[in-house]
């Protein structure tokens, strides 16, 4: 199949899932006991039935559920995510607002994480055998097995607290009204700690894929052959083994970048960064269904997407791949 | 293979380590008779202020180093069960995906492909929030989140087995498909379907204490999640309260993670680990 | 009756300090936790909103930390002799935020018709009014049914915000445009709302009252977790940390710094109350003997002490000592497990469990939870905690599927406004979590409870209130926990920032700088 086909009969396959993770989660959200009408009425804190009532028709939530199904799903089609009642916003405009945010901070674990992985990774692979070796494959086991929420508070006593050197939570000083590279240097700062407590798992990750495959690639005959013709270590690693052995770890990246949307939900809470998690789960607290859905939307969406593109890349640089299907 | 494997010494390390926390759980009720909830002494008391308290006390004046063994109950019981429930659910799904092909695993994979985008974390908060926090709910929770992965392996492996010569003659001397399935196929996939399971339990342990950080855990069962976050809001002056929960949840999933390593490392000995580069 | 009135003279007199001269200028942080669903404060009327709407609406009159009335938008009223005619008299040259002028007609408009369909506990109130009228642009007269010593104490910002006329007359009040940018006649004007981070208010420049409000802006911020607020507090990022803000644990802390003062006042009209729905219709709590057990099972001073860090009071009963009315003279349930053991035995409790629900707001409210099922456990009582979100909360306890269920109410300074609706049985409805949840019946008491909220003088209200909370505390309907205190963390050299019976949610207005 060329690979335009290939696109073309993915993102078609794409839509219809997409549908269908919006109807399941509908239902899955219309699940949980409670409603936004109930949520708002009793912050109120002196609801009466009226309230109530009026609150349940201003949402749409007394008419039948599959009245709200096939409204819901009608606005989908066209590309409407819903009004949020509770923000009194469409949840479009929530989304985008919380959208950079999120995607800086997990673009930005994401790249340190697959940077500093392959780079710790080969360097073990290197000194195979060797104490360094040892070292740094015990300091990614021991950042695997943390829990990432411990590891942030921790992260924040010691940077935070104790040393003052970082901020502990948000996104930029507020007020201060920086512009420029003030502001960059600003949010910059802010970054810092909850992108390398995210990274730090998947760094770990990523290390260890890296230094797997690279000592598989390294037992294959090419090296054997290109050793017997006398080049030196250093130059077989660089130009044979590193090439090939990249490979398994992008397309695990790959994988993994569809989680970019969704996967920090941790992080943001502890660190009170805007982003999209923290959206998803504020609302689903107040079982704001068109914010939660329109969340898990997207996410589903990017995952999609980037399934797709790291396929692509993957048949593009490994022509074998598409020969065998 | 258990020559290879107890050679190995992390996955020896990781074996003691585990084993360490396996006792300590099943002697807490002996240890700590009173149980992890009992208020005993002063809150806030640092390890070692008071004879009898090693940990100290928590906010309410519980004895941390009780709720530390029992915590640990918690966490072995939902991560073994919850890996037993998605392995119920992954390995028939993959195997059967991986035998039949065609639209079996068409559907299959499109149902596994379904889970896999949501992103874990979420999905698993949502269906906490829906059937309300208790063990149960929990573990099913994590169980429904994890089992994608396992179905993908075993249809990866039981492809791969299924195109192997001892097949084609269980074929030909007339056994019917599902028993070729069962009784030769499945067995030769026994190996990566372990070192999965073990890796699965520790991410079934972190999973369960970042859903009790978030105080989506059962409120009656003392787990090491809900103590961290619990000791949250007064981690500067009572940091240790975070601490030492946090270090028992690394040395639990460490302990899995190398014993898991350790495994494939034993089952697979041609892709030996230790080869020069 | 008949209220003095009071001159601008006097208000002058009580604004000018006698410490030290207000400098004007300079900009406060406030922590609002949780974001606000929203800043039309006539239709939302929940903590947060009331925190920061607080300083762009008003309503009439404001109070004192004795709950005694101030001027606001009025400035002087006046209630006839037989209690049924109140009169007041607004300021002048009010603008609103747009720069339209605020009349009576904005208050006729706000109470008898906004109000009237958006604000369930303002309807209450307004079920005694016979009619809201404005004879000239100037006052706003309202004539009550029957006497209700209780409506002076309507008139407060929360209850009764005054909202522009000229923007909501006519329209769909819930998806008028306006609420995303709120008009009103306070001391601030909203000037950006970024979601997820704050709350910008600016100075209003043309503001009624002469030199106030004195800061040039406010800033809420929203920080949601309680570990980042201490620290935001900590390096100087935010300057008041409202009660609730951080865990009761980090209070001591926090007030040993250097310049950082601490206030239990500005919660006198709200008085917050916290209970535990007993389910009277079914279960064992459906049995008196066994509710009383459970009373003396709990050591309350000790919850109060260690899971609240001291602050608040042991509840007696319905009534808050803040509150009008309150009566100490009642069945104390000291910590007596020995008589819960016997009340437990007399009734043949057998062992059934029971389901604690607490309140989904922190981890105060999870150990208060915990401590409590210790404490049955003691007594032998069979509790478990059943836990959920809000969301979870509010359909339990609205469905009547609980057996303990904690709860907090205000008070609103009134039995009659906030206490008794919780106790009579016309307010058994399903669907409300903050009705008769118990489904507690007690007609004669009932009667009781009319026959207090419309006497004429206090001195019958308070002999009426103490006899109704004699019996009911003997009934132990809900278990009466504690008065909450909410302490408002400052930085000293804030000044003026609590000076109201609502505290911070009008504080920003006389508050000012010391620098």
């Amino acid at each position: 199949m060329t690979i335009f086909a290939v696109v073309v009969s993915r993102l078609s396959k794409a839509i219809l899932t997409l549908l269908a993770i919006a109807i399941l989660n509908f239902f899955l959200i219309h699940a949980a006991p409670g409603d936004p009408a109930v949520v708002l009425a009793g912050e109120a804190g002196a609801a009466d039935e009226q309230m109530i009532e009026q609150l349940r028709e201003r949402f749409g939530l007394d008419q039948p559920l599959y009245v709200q199904l096939g409204k819901y799903v009608a606005g989908i089609v066209q590309l409407d995510l819903g009004y949020s009642f509770r923000q009194g916003a469409p949840v479009a405009e929530l989304i985008a607002d919380r959208l950079p945010a999120t995607l800086l901070l997990t673009l930005t674990a994401f790249v340190v994480s697959l940077v500093l992985g392959i780079a710790f990774g080969v360097a073990a692979a290197a000194r195979v055998g060797k104490p360094s070796d040892t070292v740094l494959t015990t300091m990614a086991l021991l950042f695997y097995a943390t829990p990432l929420y411990w590891l942030a508070l921790m992260a924040v006593l010691v940077f935070s607290v104790w040393f003052g050197w970082l901020p502990g939570f948000g996104y930029e000083t507020v007020g201060a009204n920086y512009t420029g590279l003030e502001r960059v240097l600003d949010i910059g700062s802010h970054l810092i700690l909850p992108a390398l407590t995210l990274g730090l798992f998947f760094t770990a990750v990523y290390m260890r894929m890296a230094r797997a495959s690279m000592l598989e690639v390294s037992q294959l005959d090419f090296v054997k052959t290109a050793k017997a013709k006398g080049l030196s270590d250093a130059v077989i690693r660089r130009r044979h083994i590193l090439r090939n052995a990249i490979l398994p770890v992008v397309t695990l990246a790959g994988l993994q970048a569809g989680q970019l949307v969704g996967g920090a939900v941790l992080t943001e809470t502890v660190f009170a960064w805007p982003g999209i998690g923290r959206l998803m789960f504020e609302s689903l607290a107040a079982r704001d269904y068109n914010t939660i859905l329109g969340v898990f939307l997207v996410s589903a969406a990017m995952v999609i997407l980037f399934n797709i593109v790291t396929d692509i890349v993957y048949r593009i640089v490994d022509p074998r791949i598409g020969a065998r299907s | 293979m258990w020559k290879r494997f107890r050679s190995n010494m992390g996955a020896m390390i990781g074996v003691v380590l585990l084993i360490s926390v396996i006792v300590i759980a099943l002697i807490a009720p002996l240890i700590f008779s009173d149980g992890p909830w009992q208020m005993v002494q002063r809150p806030f008391l640092a390890p070692f202020a008071v004879d009898g308290l090693p940990l100290g006390t928590d906010t309410l004046g519980r004895n941390v180093a009780a709720q530390l063994a029992y915590g640990a109950r918690v966490s072995l019981l939902v991560g073994l069960v919850s890996t037993v429930v998605a392995l119920l659910i992954g390995v028939p799904l993959g195997a059967l995906a991986g035998f039949y092909g065609g639209y079996v695993d068409e559907g299959a994979m499109r149902f596994t492909e379904f889970f896999q985008t949501i992103p874990n974390f979420a999905l698993a908060i949502v269906l906490v929030a829906i059937f309300e926090p208790t063990l149960t709910s929990i573990t099913i929770a994590i169980a429904i989140v994890s089992w994608p992965p396992v179905a993908r392996l075993v249809r990866a492996e039981v492809m791969s087995v299924r195109t192997r010569e001892f097949v084609d003659a269980a074929r030909l001397a007339g056994l019917s498909k599902p028993r070729i399935l069962i009784q030769q196929v499945l067995p030769n996939t026994v190996s990566p379907i372990i070192v999965m399971a073990s890796l699965m339990v520790a991410t079934a342990i972190l999973l369960e204490s970042s859903l009790s950080f978030l105080g989506l855990g059962d409120p009656n069962s003392m787990s090491w999640g809900y103590m961290i976050g619990a000791a949250r809001t007064v981690i500067r002056t009572s940091w240790w309260l975070s601490f030492f929960p946090g270090i028992a949840i690394v040395i639990t999933v460490l302990a899995l993670n190398l014993i898991g390593e350790g495994l494939n490392d034993a089952f697979n000995p041609h892709l030996s680990r230790k080869g020069k580069a | 009756m008949k209220y003095l009135k009071v001159t601008t003279f006097l208000i002058a007199a009580a604004l000018a300090s006698p410490v030290a001269a207000q400098e004007a200028g300079g900009r406060l942080d406030i922590v609002v936790q949780p974001e606000p669903p929203g800043l039309m404060l006539g239709l939302v009327q929940n903590g947060p909103t009331q925190l920061v709407a607080g300083d762009i609406y008003e309503s009439l009159l404001r109070y004192d930390s004795d709950l005694n009335p101030m001027p606001s938008l009025a400035k002087s009223w006046e209630i006839s002799d037989d209690g049924l005619t109140y009169t007041f008299k607004l300021n002048e040259g009010v603008k609103w935020h747009d720069g339209e002028a605020f009349t009576a007609d904005d208050v006729v408009f706000s109470a008898d018709v906004f109000l009237r369909e958006t604000h369930a506990r303002l309807r209450a109130s307004l079920a005694y009014v016979k009619s809201i009228t404005a004879p000239d642009p100037m006052t706003v007269v309202f004539k009550l049914k029957e006497p209700f010593g209780p409506f002076i104490n309507a008139f407060e910002n929360g209850t009764m915000p005054i909202v522009p006329k000229h923007i909501y007359e006519g329209t769909d009040f819930a998806n008028n445009p306006a609420n995303a940018t709120p008009i009103g006649t306070g001391p601030f004007k909203f000037k950006e709302w970024v979601k997820g981070s704050h709350i910008h208010l600016v100075k209003n420049e043309d503001y009624y009252v002469d030199g106030l409000p004195y800061l040039d802006e406010v800033f809420y911020r929203v920080i949601p977790d309680a570990a980042a607020r201490a620290v935001a507090f900590e390096t100087g990022e935010v300057d008041v940390l409202p009660g609730g803000s951080v865990e009761n644990w980090d209070i001591p802390r926090l007030a040993e710094m250097d310049g950082v003062c601490v206030t239990e006042k500005g919660w006198e009209f709200l008085a917050p109350l916290a209970w535990m729905w007993l389910n009277n219709r079914e279960g064992p709590t459906a049995n008196e003997k066994f509710r009383q057990a459970v009373m003396y099972a709990m050591d309350r001073e000790f919850m109060r002490d260690v899971v609240w860090n001291g602050f608040g009071k042991v509840a007696t009963g319905p009534i808050a000592s803040s509150t009008n009315f309150y009566s100490d003279d009642v069945t104390i349930y000291d910590h007596n497990p020995d008589k819960a053991k016997e009340l437990l035995a007399e009734m043949g409790y057998d062992g059934e469990p029971v389901r604690i629900l607490p309140l989904p707001y922190g981890e105060t409210w999870q150990r208060w939870a915990e401590a409590v099922r210790q404490n049955l456990s003691e007594v032998g009582i069979n509790a478990e905690i059943d836990s959920s979100d809000v969301a979870g909360w509010n359909e339990k306890t609205s469905q009547w599927d609980y057996d303990m269920a904690f709860t907090y109410l205000y008070q609103y300074g009134d039995p009659a406004l906030g206490v008794s609706r919780n106790y009579t049985a016309d307010r058994i409805k399903k669907g409300s979590p903050w009705n008769n949840v118990e489904g507690y019946e007690n007609l004669s008491l009932d009667e009781k409870w009319a026959a207090a909220a419309t006497m004429v003088t206090p001195e019958e209200r308070e002999a009426a209130y103490a006899e109704i909370q004699k019996e009911i505390v003997d009934d132990v309907p809900v278990a009466w926990m504690q008065e909450l205190t909410f302490p408002t963390i400052y930085r000293c050299n804030v000044n003026d920032l609590v000076t109201t019976a609502i505290g911070i949610n009008d504080g920003p207005r006389n508050a000012w700088i010391k620098k």
